[in-house]
């Protein structure tokens, strides 16, 4: 079963179109990593999901159900985390987690001290009091405590600090158990996401331009450098699925999206005759540039006079 | 805390460079036969990792005979199998070629570097199994 399926989910905003007919599968058990730059619709496809803004075209099921028809029985399985949630200020951490509690009939006491504890909040301060990674905090525990099935973080690492961002993850990890628990989560920070995902999505302009399990990924890009046979002028053909090439003496260096050791290997003893050629797997953030800027190289430095 | 040392480097499948380094712990001794190796739930949460990663790789590891699991106690290390050591050597390739390529650099000879390791080799047996 598929804990998020979208098809053609689509969200306009009088001329905006903020997402264009989104086809998303989330397997259930998977850690799914939403990654795209600002603005390309992220957010607004999770506040789809949610039901918090109408789709302008297509559908999304979410733990089954149609997203439009999402009712209490169904977010009781769902942790939803976003720096946009209203928090009612007035209360304290522990008047907070009392309103919440008999809304879930799975609220486990137990976790919630432990969290509590290993969160290092403080119970009675009021929530208007808390810092920006406190209030993170107290919204994760409150969501954690009913052990959801599907955890949806909207940008959850952002502008917290790294010993805020580990007890993050730690929590998240705390309630993981294998098999069903899935989680969907957007994020800029892809040192993280590379860690934690077995799934990437890669949205940009309201448009899913990739969407792989990230080691199936991880195997199929490497950054290639070639030492060229002495005297040798670069190559002016090259294949579609080696991007963002770079000249500079006698190195080249490019990325192959589809690499295969022997089929490699083969290719560039044809294209670069005599030539050494050594292959890097890349990290997910070099995967992410290289497939953000197509084609084009980087610019070239001036020369230097 | 881990009983073997492990850092996670961006780019390679976290699978890989987990099993490499359990393998390592192993191979240097970090890791003895009997000793209780952590479960799913303790290897996800210490590495900050998905818990289905670290399953794939105790799965992984049980299977290539370097973990037991016994039903009270959890996983174990398994007693090496001795019939291997090619296979363990070459679990030191990646290090070695990183070792050869600085040698290389520093000007060093075979005969050098062969020594080098010859001591440091020594230094280690005092606190590892032989």
């Amino acid at each position: 079963m598929n804990a998020i399926e979208t098809t053609g989910l689509t969200c306009r905003f009088r001329q905006l179109e903020a997402v264009h007919s989104l086809d998303l599968t989330v397997p259930a058990g998977s850690v799914y990593a939403l990654l795209g730059p600002n603005g390309a619709g992220k957010s607004t496809t999770i506040k789809m999901l949610m039901n918090l803004l109408r789709p302008t075209g297509g559908t999304a099921r979410v733990l089954g159900t149609n997203s439009l028809q999402l009712s209490p029985a169904e977010f009781a399985r769902i942790g939803y985390v976003a720096e946009t949630i209203d928090l009612p200020e007035w209360m304290s951490v522990r008047q907070f987690l009392d309103y919440c509690r008999p809304f879930y009939k799975k609220w486990d006491r137990e976790l919630e001290k432990t969290l509590l504890a290993k969160f290092d909040l403080p119970p009675a301060r009021k929530i208007k009091h808390l810092s920006r990674g406190m209030r993170m905090k107290t919204l994760l525990l409150s969501v954690l405590a009913y052990r959801p099935d599907l955890l949806v973080l909207d940008e959850p690492f952002s502008g917290l600090d790294p010993v805020v961002r580990d007890d993050f993850i730690r929590g998240v990890l705390e309630v993981s158990s294998l098999g069903d628990w899935t989680v969907f989560v957007s994020s800029h920070d892809i040192e993280e996401v590379e860690r934690l995902a077995d799934w990437v999505g890669l949205i940009d302009g309201g448009r899913l331009k990739l969407a792989e399990r990230l080691d199936s990924l991880q195997q199929r890009f490497r950054r290639i450098e070639v030492t060229r046979a002495n005297g040798s002028t670069p190559p002016t053909q090259r294949p579609a699925h080696w991007l963002g090439w770079e000249d500079a003496g006698s190195l080249t260096r490019f990325i192959e999206t589809q690499y295969k050791p022997d089929e490699t290997e083969k290719l560039c003893a044809e294209i670069f005759p005599g030539a050494n050629v050594t292959a890097q797997p890349l990290p997910l953030r070099e995967i992410y540039l290289s497939l953000a800027r197509g084609n084009t190289a980087p610019q070239p430095v001036a020369a230097l006079r | 805390m881990l009983p073997f040392s492990i850092e996670i480097r961006p780019g390679l499948p976290i699978a890989e460079q987990v099993l490499f380094a359990v393998k390592k712990a192993v191979v240097m001794g970090q890791l003895r036969t009997g000793d209780k190796f952590p479960s799913v739930r303790v290897l996800s949460q210490e590495l900050r990792i998905n818990p289905n990663t670290a399953h794939k790789v105790v799965a992984q590891l049980v299977e290539e005979g370097v973990l037991v699991t016994t039903p009270a106690v959890g996983s174990v290390v398994a007693a090496p199998a001795l019939g291997d050591r090619r296979a363990r050597a070459e679990l030191l390739g990646p290090e070695l070629e990183r070792a050869i390529v600085e040698a290389k650099k520093l000007g060093l000879t075979v005969e050098d570097v062969q020594a080098a390791v010859a001591a440091h080799w020594r230094k280690l047996s005092d606190n590892s199994k032989p």
